[in-house]
C-alpha cells in the first residue's frame, strides 16, 4: 500500500501546479513501489501506474483494460456517487471516445480519425501558418514584455481548433472559458465562480453548468450544419452515420465537446512549457537557433515529454489481470501516470533534464493503444509552424516574474508566463 | 520496385521503406513483407494486420 502522503501528493490539484512535489513521489513510487494501491481518504482505492512499460503494458491491452467501467479520470467517492444518482447510474457526465470501448470506440473513432491523419492535416498548413504569423506580429508589437501563456499560447491553438471545429472566431472567448471551467474546476482563477467549491455539490454543480452551456452552444450548431454542411468538423459530426444510423444526441454533444475542449488546452499548456524551459536553459535556447530546422523535431518532442499535460487517465480491469508481477482483480481502477511514465530513468537517460537534441525520445505523454491521442498529427504541427515563425525572430528571451502552473490533476500546464524578449 | 509507405488505421504512424525504423532494429529499405509478423506500431501498439498501403 502507498504510504498516506505520497498518495495524497500524487492527486493534489496544488502539488502539480508546484510539480516539485509530485515529480519526488513519482520518483519515490517508481524505484520503490511502481505499481501499488493507493487509498486517499474519501477515495476508492485504485492501482497507480507509475512506469512506461506498464503504462504500455495496460494501455495495449483495451479489452482487458476498459475505459468506460468507472469514471475516466480520478474522482472521489462522493462525487462519484452524485454523478450516477444524476446520470441514470453512469459514472460519466460526456460520452465521448474516451469513455466509449470497443465496438463503439472504433465506431466513433473512424467518424473523424480521417480528418485528422497527418495527410489531410497537412492541407491545413498555410492557414496555420497565417495564424501563427498574426500572433508572433501580436507579440512583436508587444514592445519587449507579455504574458506569453496568456497573450500567445492559450490564443493560438484555440484558434486552429476553431476554424476546423467550425466555431466563428467571435465565439472563441467563450470556447476558452468553458474549457478552462472544465480542466480548471480546482483552480479560482480558471474555474466557473471564480473560486473554489466549498463542497462536492457546488463543484458538481458548477461542472454540469458548463457542460450544459456547451450543449446549448453545439446544439444550435448541429442544426445550422444539417442545414447547411460545410468543410469542417461540426459537420462530419452533425451528419455523421455509425452503423447507417445518425449519432445519438448525447454522444453527438459530447463529441464536440471533447474536440473543443482537448484540442486546444493541451498544445498551449505545451506550447508555453516549451518556452518557459528555454528561458531557463539559455545555453539549450542557443543550441536551438543555431539549428532551427534540424532541431525541430526533437525540441517539439521534448517539450512533449517535459510537458506532459494530460497528467493521468483511469482503466477499468474487466478480468483478472496480472501486470509486472502484480495481481490485478476483475473490477480494479488504475490511475496511469503519464508524466512519471516520461520521467523513467530505464527509458530516458537524465530525466530530470530538458534536452532540444534528445534522441531517442519514446515519450507518451498522448497515450498508446486504441485510444492515443486523436490530435496528435495536428497539435505537433501547430507547434512546428508556430516555432517556425517565432525562433528566427526570437534573440533575447528571460523571465520577467515568476511562472504559475494551473492548479490541476487532470490537465495541468503554465497560466501565467511572464518573459521580456527581443524580436526583429 | 519502389519504395512504398504504410500507415497505421489507429494513429496515423507511417512506415516508409526507403527509411525503415533504425530505432526498432529495422534496417532501412526494409520492405513491408519482411517486417516479422509481430510488428507493432510504434506509437500505439496496433498490429502489423491494422496498417495499410497508402500513397504519399
Ligand atoms: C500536445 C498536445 C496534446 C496532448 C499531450 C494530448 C494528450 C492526449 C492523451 C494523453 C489522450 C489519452 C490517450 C490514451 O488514453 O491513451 C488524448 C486523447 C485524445 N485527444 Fe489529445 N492531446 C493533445 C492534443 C490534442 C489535439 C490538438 C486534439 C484535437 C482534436 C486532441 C484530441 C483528442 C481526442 C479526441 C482524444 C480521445 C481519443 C480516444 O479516446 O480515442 N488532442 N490526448
Ligand atoms: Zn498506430
Amino acid at each position: 500500500m502507498i504510504p498516506t502522503d505520497i498518495a495524497q501528493t500524487i492527486i493534489d490539484p496544488k502539488a502539480y501546479a508546484a510539480q516539485t512535489p509530485v515529480d519526488e513521489a513519482f520518483k519515490f513510487l517508481r524505484r520503490e513501489m511502481p505499481l501499488d494501491v493507493a487509498a486517499p481518504e474519501g477515495f476508492d482505492p485504485f492501482w497507480v501506474v507509475t512506469r512506461h512499460r506498464d503504462i504500455l503494458e495496460v494501455e495495449r491491452q483495451s479489452e482487458l483494460f476498459h475505459n468506460g467501467d468507472r469514471s475516466t479520470v480520478l474522482a472521489n467517492r462522493t462525487a462519484d456517487q452524485k454523478v450516477r444518482a444524476m446520470m441514470g447510474g453512469s459514472p460519466h457526465l460526456v460520452r465521448s471516445l474516451v469513455q466509449m470501448d470497443n465496438p463503439d470506440h472504433g465506431y466513433y473513432r473512424r467518424l473523424t480519425q480521417p480528418y485528422f491523419m497527418p495527410q489531410n492535416i497537412r492541407k491545413l498548413e498555410p492557414r496555420i501558418r497565417e495564424i501563427a504569423k498574426s500572433f508572433v506580429d501580436r507579440m512583436a508589437a508587444k514592445g519587449g514584455t507579455c504574458d506569453f501563456a496568456r497573450d500567445v499560447a492559450f490564443l493560438y491553438p484555440l484558434h486552429v481548433i476553431m476554424e476546423i471545429l467550425g466555431v466563428p472566431e467571435a465565439d472563441e472567448p467563450l470556447m476558452l472559458k468553458l474549457t478552462q471551467e472544465l480542466f480548471g474546476a480546482g483552480d479560482s482563477d480558471m474555474n466557473r465562480e471564480g473560486k473554489i467549491a466549498t463542497n462536492e455539490d457546488e463543484g458538481l454543480a458548477a461542472i454540469m453548468a458548463t457542460v450544459a452551456d456547451f450543449v446549448a452552444y453545439f446544439n444550435k450548431m448541429t442544426e445550422d450544419r444539417r442545414a447547411h454542411p460545410r468543410d469542417d468538423v461540426a459537420s462530419v459530426i452533425a451528419n455523421g452515420t455509425v452503423n447507417g444510423q445518425p449519432l445519438g444526441h448525447f454522444e453527438a454533444m459530447s463529441y464536440y465537446i471533447i474536440v473543443a475542449s482537448a484540442g486546444h488546452d493541451t498544445t498551449s499548456n505545451t506550447t508555453a512549457g516549451a518556452l518557459w524551459s528555454l528561458a531557463e536553459n539559455l545555453g539549450e535556447f542557443a543550441k536551438l537557433k543555431q539549428n532551427i530546422n534540424g532541431l525541430l523535431p526533437s525540441f517539439i518532442e521534448e517539450s512533449i515529454r517535459w510537458v506532459t499535460p494530460v497528467k493521468h487517465f483511469m482503466r477499468t480491469a474487466t478480468d483478472d489481470a496480472e501486470v509486472a508481477g502484480r495481481k490485478i482483480a476483475k473490477g480494479d481502477w488504475l490511475f496511469l501516470s503519464y508524466p512519471s511514465g516520461n520521467r523513467d530513468e530505464e527509458v530516458f537517460d537524465d530525466p530530470f533534464a530538458f534536452k532540444v537534441d534528445r534522441m531517442p525520445n519514446k515519450q507518451i505523454a498522448f497515450g498508446y493503444g486504441a485510444h492515443v491521442c486523436l490530435g496528435q498529427h495536428l497539435g505537433r504541427l501547430e507547434m512546428r509552424i508556430l516555432w517556425e515563425e517565432l525562433l528566427p525572430r526570437l534573440e533575447g528571451l528571460e523571465l520577467a516574474g515568476e511562472p504559475r502552473r494551473t492548479e490541476a490533476a487532470f490537465v495541468c500546464g503554465p497560466k501565467s508566463l511572464p518573459i521580456r524578449f527581443r524580436m526583429h | 520496385m519502389a519504395y512504398r509507405t504504410w500507415q497505421c488505421e489507429n494513429c496515423g504512424f507511417l512506415y516508409e521503406e526507403e527509411f525503415g525504423l533504425p530505432l526498432e532494429g529495422i534496417s532501412p529499405g526494409t520492405r513491408w513483407e519482411d517486417i516479422p509478423d509481430d510488428f507493432v506500431c510504434p506509437t500505439c501498439g496496433f498490429a502489423k494486420s491494422q496498417f495499410s498501403m497508402i500513397e504519399i
